[in-house]
């Protein structure tokens, strides 16, 4: 069974090989994410509302934390929901 | 003298004369106070996220301005006791924007320039942003993917099988 989980694995990392990320908002320069970017804010949020990881999207830190507020802003206006059934 | 972002929403069900008065009210607040309204955005009635106290839609209102402290307080206090409005932000905008330390030999003049901009060449930037989200879809949908491969994964190995799973991915992350 362990070696069958094993082998998933390997196949899964076959199937997507690991690609160089980086941070999007650093490409262009911006230095404010805005709460009121919906469209923007979406790309970062998984269906079901999570804001996704940095180690999904490749954001730095930096932008990461601002980021994270944004979308922690746009919730509270119902830009963005908490949780998307 | 401090720049701040009120939002707030109103309540869907009001006549288009009582949101106008409404807004021209809080208006006022600001203006009395001796703030300056920098930009007034109002994008109207659209559609909640997720449902407030039982409305599906509200009306946006954005204002953005320059004052004392006191204003936004003020105005939380009027919004407070409107009964109409059913939601509201106060965000105060970095006049002066923290500068970010970059390590690795990064000319300090990009530094400098991020200073000056002004707003409009933030739109800007904004605006190539939206341009270059048909490509980030592409990445969005791997990146799904992905997830929904991580998670069935972690579904079919629990427990012990799991720990191995998670330092399979360790391995991954640290490659």
């Amino acid at each position: 069974m362990v070696k069958e989980g094993r082998n998933e694995r390997s196949t899964f990392r076959r199937y997507f090989p690991p690609k160089k990320k980086f941070c999007r908002f650093c490409q262009r320069n911006v230095k404010d994410i805005d709460y009121k970017n919906i469209d923007i804010l979406k790309k970062y949020v998984f269906e079901r509302g999570k804001i996704s990881p940095r180690r999904v999207t490749g954001t730095c830190a930096f932008h990461q934390r601002r980021l994270a507020t944004a979308i922690k802003r746009a919730r509270i206006l119902a830009l963005l929901p908490f949780v998307e059934e | 003298m401090r720049q701040y972002e009120t939002a707030f929403l109103i309540a869907p069900n009001l006549e288009e004369e009582e949101t106008e008065k409404i807004i021209s009210q809080m208006a006022e607040v600001i203006s009395q106070k001796k703030g300056k309204m920098v930009k007034e955005d109002r994008w109207g009635k659209r559609k909640l996220a997720y449902p407030i106290n039982k409305f599906e839609e509200a009306f946006y209102v954005f204002f953005l301005y320059e004052g004392k402290p006191e204003i936004p307080s003020e105005l939380e206090r009027r919004f407070k006791q409107t009964e109409t409005i059913i939601r509201f932000l106060t965000v105060r905008k970095e006049t002066r924007p923290k500068v970010r330390i970059k390590r690795k030999g990064v000319p300090v003049e990009e530094e400098a320039t991020e200073f000056r901009e002004t707003k409009e060449e933030r739109l800007v930037g904004e605006e190539e942003m939206e341009k270059h989200s048909e490509e980030e879809a592409e990445d969005e949908e791997a990146k799904e993917k992905q997830e929904q491969e991580k998670d069935e994964a972690k579904e079919a190995k629990q427990d012990v099988k799991e720990k191995i799973s998670t330092s399979s991915e360790e391995e991954k992350e640290e490659k």
